[in-house]
């Protein structure tokens, strides 16, 4: 269901006062057990310190759980009628339609395309996989095996390769970036980064050993980018040893099978040269072959038992950290005995309920959109000194929004209303050379630039979207015939909130002060609105 | 909340690594030196107003065929040695300008490195080579804009005009987070989008940008102060080098400027570096690359030093002709020397060994030659100097004293430069 549809949907009383008799209960589960949005709330506030903000406003909530869950903003009307509409858990209809919404799916291939891939390079197969993914609620340990041990012969998943192959492809005169391979399988699936444990312990983390990273090396360092195939795809050649290594310090040959950091090391079969194969590989057809031993095959294994903790706090502490803009370990990839979470009972409870819930992602996503944590202001609380601390959740973390949202919702509040592929495609490039991170920089924190402020500012593509055309939003605006009434619209339209007394009167003043074409001046207050760091961040 | 309590991890006072403007706790350390908003000590320093001009010679200048010619020996060239402006002090031939200008410059002829690669050497050169703390140590340039700030122009502080493609490279700043990255200037052109569309008029602009002004202050009011800051910080930044687009123009410079610094392009970019120092930008880069002369060396530096002399010369005589060179450091250095062998190719390779540099102004003894090398120029025949030494050198030149003063690494306090190395002590006056 679409927003659009929003008004009938809350227009059907019968269903709401069901709705409402159901969800007034909804705090305690079917066996009393109290929800997990409750238990979260009560471990956040055990260790606030300090007064927390007020309930965000219905506005602001609006704005900030469209963005997260459908990269959206929702037009004047729709923020109109959910502002004055007063059926109790509207928020909780709310969430249930974006939820249910197509473009959920859409929203979670960007975010899990952007952290998984890093901006690497871009594979359509790998986000129509994701999308496919996001949009039947695949458990997250059954993607994890699909890219984990991509198959090539299975058309709807092989996309998942992806991951391998961003990082196996050439990019000129760069070798294949396995290391960053080794690194990443770590650090997307376990939380943990043991890069700096490549060719000796890690000097500081006490947690980080070589042997981790010699373990992980040891799964993924046969693979092989297969050429013979447009989609991404790869290979693996056979591993028969284990991997030897020799700190730099110390110069003792080691030696490790394939091994997750910490875990016990999985033994390699004995094989004989030749004898490697189920199917051995077909040169004529480019076959690649069946390994009788995939040590990909076994990392999939490995990391998504039900007994591995790291990998559904990581999972958990990942899915914490999109909706509420840190993590409980910080950084993210930097889960160690000496780098505690911030509410480690949190986190312990976050990790277990997923794998009790089969690690359903939108089942998590919807408890954490729930909780008062999340529902919080972004206004801090008033009469304090300092600010809160971000780890606190006293007050609601402004966060980034992504390029791909960027194009999205400026497009959407100004009703620039192109559907070109091509131009599209072409803006989308534009969009991420200003607002995305270079390759392999993770997009973690809200991060203005020079560069985007010279975009927003001067670009003549962004500025024509503010012209007044058919039907566009200052076409809108033009139409209206009160400047109370074009203000109040603008707001809405674009920050999803009305104005202040101060600002329509300010924003009067400048319409009415504005020399040239009406048009011009409502243009110039649109982009005014669409330029300031309220429209820059989820907040 | 107790900034002590358990809450509060290191993380929560680390900058984003692409952030331009981060909270004053980002990255002030100890020592209280560092946020760009940072008041008391960083204004107290930038009203010295000392700038740097560091003039990157990429790929290996020869020492041989500049600093430290050795005529008529067995690994000497075909060179000739001149006489400067200060008696006794000899350079190549091929630097017939700069020898007019030796008598406010001093030269450093017993450097002796550690790296011959260019991928380890331009980075490990550039960062001071600090002792391995399993960080990346920021560039030079991202160093004195952290440590020295912007100063009053508010233009960025660390601007680099380099051949290709401009763009900003936070990758320079390493851990002190991207705001200290080098703001470059690719063929000395304005970034992207600098200039207002002909159908805003300058005051609808300045009208435009006062309305969103007035949208974020509400926005700010009782927010966390650093995503609302940072956001100011880019967007003042952004007008201030649209304000400024004259510093891009290089159809403003004399007819007689262009000739004396070359029409090429390091003698155009260097022209443009001179331009961004006299408008108060705290360091400037001016980059040359195509040094790397494994094949045909000599030809190589016979069509190569003509331009730096030219370049070079200019700048050194216009820095001091109008006093400039009282406050602005000037250094002009390669990633290594070349080798004394000549190769099969009538090349030099890379020689971390024994090579020179080029430093002047902002204290900087003038007309002096620090340390020498044996008789064929094969090693350094003095106290040997690491790169080390010459950041303790240049830092102190810049009135910071690196034995004072620390980094903040997400509050691990680490030293500016290798602490086991000590400033060059003959060059400071």
């Amino acid at each position: 269901m679409t927003i659009k549809n929003m008004n009938s949907r809350i227009a059907i009383p019968i269903v709401t006062a069901c709705l409402v008799f159901w969800v007034g209960f909804s705090s305690l589960s079917v066996f009393g057990q109290e929800s997990l949005h409750a238990r979260i709330d009560r471990l956040i506030l055990e260790r606030t310190g300090g007064e927390v903000s007020h309930k965000s406003s219905d506005a602001e909530f609006l704005r900030r759980v469209s963005l997260d869950f459908v990269s959206h903003i929702p037009s004047a009307k729709d923020a109109r009628s959910f502002i004055e509409d007063e059926t109790p858990n509207k928020r909780q209809f709310l969430i249930d339609r974006l939820l249910a919404d197509d473009r959920y799916a859409i929203r979670m291939a960007d975010v899990f395309n952007v952290s998984l891939i890093e901006r690497r390079s871009k594979h359509e197969e790998w986000i129509n996989y994701l999308r496919s993914s996001f949009s039947s609620n695949k458990p997250w340990d059954d993607m994890v095996r699909e890219i984990v041990a991509p198959d090539s012969d299975n058309e709807a998943n092989r996309g998942a390769a992806f991951f391998y192959t961003a990082r196996l492809e050439r990019y000129g005169q760069n070798p294949p970036d396995v290391p960053g391979l080794v690194r990443d399988v770590g650090r997307m699936f376990l939380g943990v980064d043991v890069a700096c444990a490549q060719c000796h312990d890690h000097l500081f983390i006490n947690d980080y050993k070589q042997v981790d990273y010699q373990g992980l090396y040891a799964f993924v360092g046969n693979t092989v980018l297969r050429q013979d195939v447009k989609f991404p795809a790869i290979t693996e050649n056979p591993l028969l040893t284990k991997v030897a290594f020799k700190s730099v310090f110390e110069g003792v040959e080691k030696m490790t099978g394939p091994r997750l950091p910490g875990g016990p090391e999985i033994e390699i079969p004995e094989q004989n040269q030749g004898e490697e194969f189920l199917i051995p590989p077909d040169k004529k057809i480019r076959a690649p072959g069946v390994l009788k031993f995939s040590p990909i095959r076994a990392l999939s294994e490995s990391l998504t038992r039900s007994d591995k903790p790291e990998f559904s706090k990581n999972i958990a502490n990942r899915l914490w950290w999109i909706m509420m803009g840190r993590g409980l370990v910080e950084p993210l990839d930097m889960h160690h005995s000496g780098n505690p979470a911030s509410h480690p009972e949190l986190l312990d409870l976050l990790a277990r309920e997923i794998v009790e819930h089969k690690f359903d992602i939108k089942w998590m996503l919807r408890e954490l959109a729930l909780s008062d944590t999340y529902q919080r202001s972004s206004i801090q609380p008033t009469d304090i000194a300092e600010p809160p601390l971000a780890a606190s959740y006293r007050t609601a973390l402004e966060r980034p929004l992504l390029s791909e949202q960027w194009i999205t919702i400026l497009r959407e509040v100004t009703g620039e209303a192109t559907t070109d592929p091509k131009t599209l495609t072409e803006w989308q490039a534009r969009f991420d050379k200003i607002f995305a991170n270079p390759p392999k920089e993770p997009e973690l924190n809200v991060a203005p630039t020079v560069k985007a402020a010279l975009f927003l500012s001067n670009d003549r593509v962004v500025l024509s979207w503010f012209d007044r055309k058919d039907g566009n939003l200052v076409d809108r605006l033009c139409k209206l015939d009160n400047t109370e009434a074009i203000v109040d619209e603008a707001y809405l339209s674009i920050l999803t909130r009305l104005p202040t007394v101060v600002e329509r009167t300010d924003m009067e003043h400048f319409l009415d002060k504005f020399k040239g074409p009406r048009e011009k001046s409502i243009g110039q207050m649109a982009w005014a609105l669409a330029a300031s760091t309220e429209f820059f961040v989820n907040h | 909340m107790n900034p002590n309590s358990s809450l509060c991890m290191p993380n929560e006072h680390r900058l984003s690594r692409r952030r331009l403007l981060g909270t004053a706790a980002g990255a002030v350390g100890a020592f209280g030196l560092g946020g760009l908003l940072q008041p008391a000590v960083a204004n107290e320093l930038s009203k010295k107003d000392k700038q740097v001009l560091f003039i990157w010679i990429d790929g290996g200048m020869s020492q041989f065929e500049s600093w430290d010619p050795k005529p008529n020996t067995l690994f000497g060239g075909p060179f000739r040695a001149i006489p400067t402006s200060v008696p006794g002090v000899h350079i190549s031939e091929l630097m017939p300008q700069t020898a007019k200008q030796m008598h406010h410059m001093a030269i450093v002829r017993s450097l002796c490195t550690q790296d011959n690669s260019h991928s380890a050497g331009v980075a490990r050169i550039q960062r001071g080579d600090p002792k391995n703390r399993g960080v990346t140590y920021p560039y030079f340039g991202s160093a004195v804009s952290n440590l020295l700030g912007p100063g009053s122009s508010n233009l960025p502080s660390y601007v680099w005009i380099k051949p290709g493609s401009g763009g900003f490279i936070h990758e320079d700043a390493g851990f002190l987070g991207p705001k200290y990255g080098a703001l470059a200037f690719g063929d000395g052109k304005p970034p992207e989008n600098l200039m207002r569309p002909e159908s805003i008029s300058e005051s609808e602009d300045e009208a435009r940008h006062q309305l969103r002004g007035i949208v974020n202050a509400h926005y700010a009011n009782r927010r966390r102060p650093v995503v609302s800051e940072a956001n100011k910080y880019v967007f003042d930044t952004a007008r201030t080098l649209m304000h400024r687009r004259e510093l891009f123009d290089e159809t403003a410079f004399s007819e007689r400027d262009r000739e004396r610094y070359g029409t090429h392009e390091f003698g155009r970019h260097m022209l443009i570096g001179r331009k961004m120092l006299e408008a108060g930008v705290r360091f400037v880069k001016v980059n040359s690359y195509g040094w790397d002369t494994h094949g045909d060396n000599f030809n190589g530096h016979l069509s190569l030093m003509p331009k730096f002399d030219q370049a070079y010369s200019a700048v050194i005589e216009d820095l001091a002709a109008s006093g400039m060179l009282d406050h602005v450091l000037v250094i002009a250095m390669s990633e290594f020397g070349r080798t004394p062998r000549i190769n099969g190719h009538i090349g030099r390779d890379h020689w971390p060994e024994s090579w020179s540099l080029a430093m002047a102004g902002c204290g900087v003894k003038k007309g002096v030659v620090v340390g020498k090398t044996n008789d064929k120029g094969t090693f350094v025949d003095s106290d040997p100097l690491d790169i080390g030494h010459m950041f303790h050198t240049w830092f102190r030149a810049l009135g910071i004293d690196p034995n004072e003063t620390q980094f903040s690494n997400a509050g691990q306090p680490l030293p500016i430069a290798h602490d086991d190395l000590h400033a060059c002590e003959e060059v400071l006056a």
